[in-house]
């Protein structure tokens, strides 16, 4: 078995090697984009899927991508959750909501019924403890979900939970960001759409979905990603802000944008 | 843009305040657009509406403080390109934009 395995991939191999023979990889100067950089190019989140479910196939297909991922030190320090089930996700976009009104209560002045002042000094304390997570944007997201203005998994038929090895070398969140991006790449080479929720932190300040869910020491929920058929044609090239690069090149430095 | 001064590093801007927040922007063709209201579902932060009857459904942003962080998801998904984001979003002092140039679609080099 070991045998023919080997010798299938030696096979292989060299079949790779006739086909770059005499190839120089890097393209010419302008060249268009291969397939590879047109999927990272056009890949946008989408947050509006079809009612039909993704066939069990594709997504192992897809979490076979992730288990791939660079990790630091070979860690892989993931583990992967597929709900499927809508009366599941319902649940959960349900008890996601119930945490935002509690969250408004206590944080959001302008319609707390404690008044001003105590809601305001406790957002004012928290914003600098977690200026990640409540940063204005994901406060109105945090504002829309409790209004029901958005839902948590956009009405995606598939979720897949990234659950993150809390014993994980170096920096275990980047692994899983590299994994993940592993999946929806190769989930939108495949026509499909996905989108990155980390707004599942609601779902974790209580035991109720650790519990139901079965997450233990020594991992916990990290990420999710949503899959399904998007409606619509939501993948395409857009326009965004170019990025300062330095540039440390013949004793000189220079900026490019 | 520049550099941060201390005070800024330590002014954390509120949510709500229109004075200092400025929210994404988007520029909608009117003639283009057909009112087929895609970009107002796939929009995450619901920033954008239909409304008029027969010819004259359009897509508009909400005037009042939209809850847009430019992420041009209405623009990939116009099948008329008649919506695209003209202004990015903005939060001043300690969230403030950095490093950042103009709007660039992916470029060939």
């Amino acid at each position: 078995m070991d045998d023919e395995l080997s010798t299938e991939l030696r096979e292989m191999d060299d079949e790779l090697d006739e086909m770059l023979e005499g190839e120089d990889l890097a393209p010419p100067q302008g060249d268009d984009w291969n397939p590879v950089e047109k999927v990272i190019l056009e890949r946008r989140s989408v947050r509006k899927y079809k009612d039909k479910q993704v066939p069990e196939s594709v997504v192992r297909r897809i979490l076979e991508a992730g288990r791939f991922a660079p990790s630091a030190g070979n860690c892989q320090p993931w583990k992967f959750i597929v709900v499927r089930d809508p009366e599941l996700i319902d649940e959960m976009e349900r008890d996601a909501r119930r945490m935002c009104r509690l969250f408004r209560f206590f944080m959001d002045w302008r319609t707390s019924p404690l008044g001003y002042w105590i809601p305001w000094l406790l957002a004012q304390t928290y914003i600098r403890l977690l200026h990640h997570e409540l940063h204005p944007i994901p406060m109105g997201a945090v504002f829309a979900i409790s209004e029901g203005n958005l839902s948590l998994f956009h009405g995606a038929p598939t979720v897949v939970f990234i659950l993150e090895d809390f014993r994980g070398v170096s920096k275990p969140k980047v692994d899983i960001g590299c994994c993940g991006q592993n999946m929806v790449l190769a989930a939108h080479s495949m026509g499909l759409g996905t989108c990155w929720v980390g707004t599942i932190k609601l779902l974790t300040f209580t035991p109720k979905w650790r519990r139901r869910l079965g997450v233990k020491f020594p991992y916990k929920f990290c990420e999710a990603v949503t899959i399904g058929y998007p409606v619509g044609h939501p993948d395409g090239m857009i326009p965004r802000e170019t990025v300062e690069t330095d540039w440390y090149e013949d004793g000189r430095k220079r900026t490019t944008f | 843009m520049g550099e941060f001064t201390l005070f800024e590093m330590l002014r954390i801007p509120t949510y709500d305040n229109e004075d200092y927040a400025t929210t994404g922007r988007v520029t909608i063709d009117l003639e283009k657009c057909n009112g087929c209201g895609l970009c107002a579902k796939v929009c995450p932060g619901k920033a954008l509406y239909v409304a008029g009857e027969g010819k004259d459904r359009k897509a508009h942003m909400h005037a009042d403080f939209p809850q847009c962080m430019s992420c041009n998801d209405c623009a990939a998904i116009c099948e008329r390109d008649a919506i695209f984001v003209s202004v990015p979003y903005f939060f001043p002092f300690f969230f403030k934009t950095q490093g950042k140039g103009e709007f660039s679609p992916p470029r060939k080099f």
